[in-house]
């Protein structure tokens, strides 16, 4: 149990010295806290950049727009034939799914993408 | 930073002020920095830390409390949660350069009496600490001032705890003998440092 010397110390020890640099010292804290900020924010940017680029490119490359066009085309073509020949839905997914699992991939990279860009906005907001 | 958001700062509670911090407001959390950084600051040199090491030690404390800042629920004190993370920084600093492994074998410092305790008039507990081992003052400032158990303590430094203990027990009596009211040490007034 604590004797008064002990509590006497406590209180000593409780007792802040005083610094004439303390807002000096305060100032540097800060500045470290915002500068360590900026570099995450910047981390983070990049990342969602760098993902959506790769979302963009991977969509790219999966010539997902081209099958798109041909898949309009297709069902176009279709209507023009006759409703009761073709079945337009099968024609669309048989146009797009030779290369379903890239385009997926792409898909989800692209809302990662967003979702980073998206949490950025909102915090700075 | 507008002056009526420094105003309501400044008006804010520790706890108020570490939930607004927890929330990723750096403002905030500069309001508890200055309230509380001379108390850190002060711990840190009374373990024996140089001036430099001791702002060095305290700005990244700031910085981990900062960043582990939702931990704290307003038990304790703000000064007294950050101390112990400053504390125990400051021993993993000693760590890293290798300067605790001789605590548990440092044989008693020898007790400086006082040169001439009322000739400023004052003897503070800056002073009365520069009496004390090495492994007293770590020891002492640990458990008084940074408010850890023995047990906490021991465990931190890697020591038994029986050897905490001993080293507490001889600190506090060098310092009971330095602050005793007979002995001219009286007064407590602060230090100016910087």
């Amino acid at each position: 149990m604590a004797d008064e010397f002990e509590r006497r110390l406590e209180r000593l020890f409780g007792e802040a010295p005083f610094f004439a640099d303390a807002e000096v010292f305060a100032l540097g804290v800060e500045t470290r806290l915002d500068r360590g900020w900026n570099i995450r924010s910047v981390l983070i940017g990049a990342a969602g950049l760098m993902g959506g680029v790769l979302g963009v490119s991977q969509l790219l490359m999966s010539n997902f727009f081209h099958r798109v066009g041909e898949a309009s085309e297709g069902s176009a073509r279709a209507l023009e034939v006759g409703v009761a020949k073709i079945t337009p839905q099968v024609e669309l997914m048989s146009m797009v799914s030779g290369d379903w699992g890239v385009i997926s991939l792409a898909g989800v990279t692209a809302i990662f993408a967003m979702a980073f860009v998206l949490s950025r906005v909102i915090e700075e907001i | 930073m507008s002056g009526a958001q420094i105003q309501t700062y400044s008006a804010l509670h520790d706890v108020e002020l570490a939930a607004h911090a927890s929330a990723g407001d750096r403002r905030a959390f500069g309001e508890l920095v200055r309230r509380h950084s001379s108390g850190v600051r002060g711990l840190l040199r009374r373990m024996g830390a140089s001036p430099a090491a001791a702002d060095d030690v305290a700005q990244d404390a700031f910085l981990a409390a900062f960043e582990s800042v939702t931990d704290y629920r307003g038990e304790g004190t703000f000064a007294g949660w950050v101390k112990r993370i400053a504390a125990r920084l400051y021993l993993r600093r000693l760590q890293r350069e290798k300067r605790l492994a001789h605590l548990a074998q440092e044989a008693e410092a020898e007790f400086i009496p006082p040169t001439d305790p009322d000739a400023a008039g004052r003897i503070d507990l800056d002073e009365a600490m520069k009496g004390l081992g090495e492994a007293e003052r770590i020891c002492v400032s640990m458990c008084y001032g940074a408010g850890l158990s023995h047990a906490e303590a021991a465990d931190a430094l890697n020591l038994p705890l029986g050897t905490v203990k001993s080293h507490v027990k001889r600190g506090l009596e060098k310092l009971r003998a330095r602050l005793a009211p007979g002995s001219g040490a009286e007064t407590e007034g602060r230090r100016v440092n910087g």
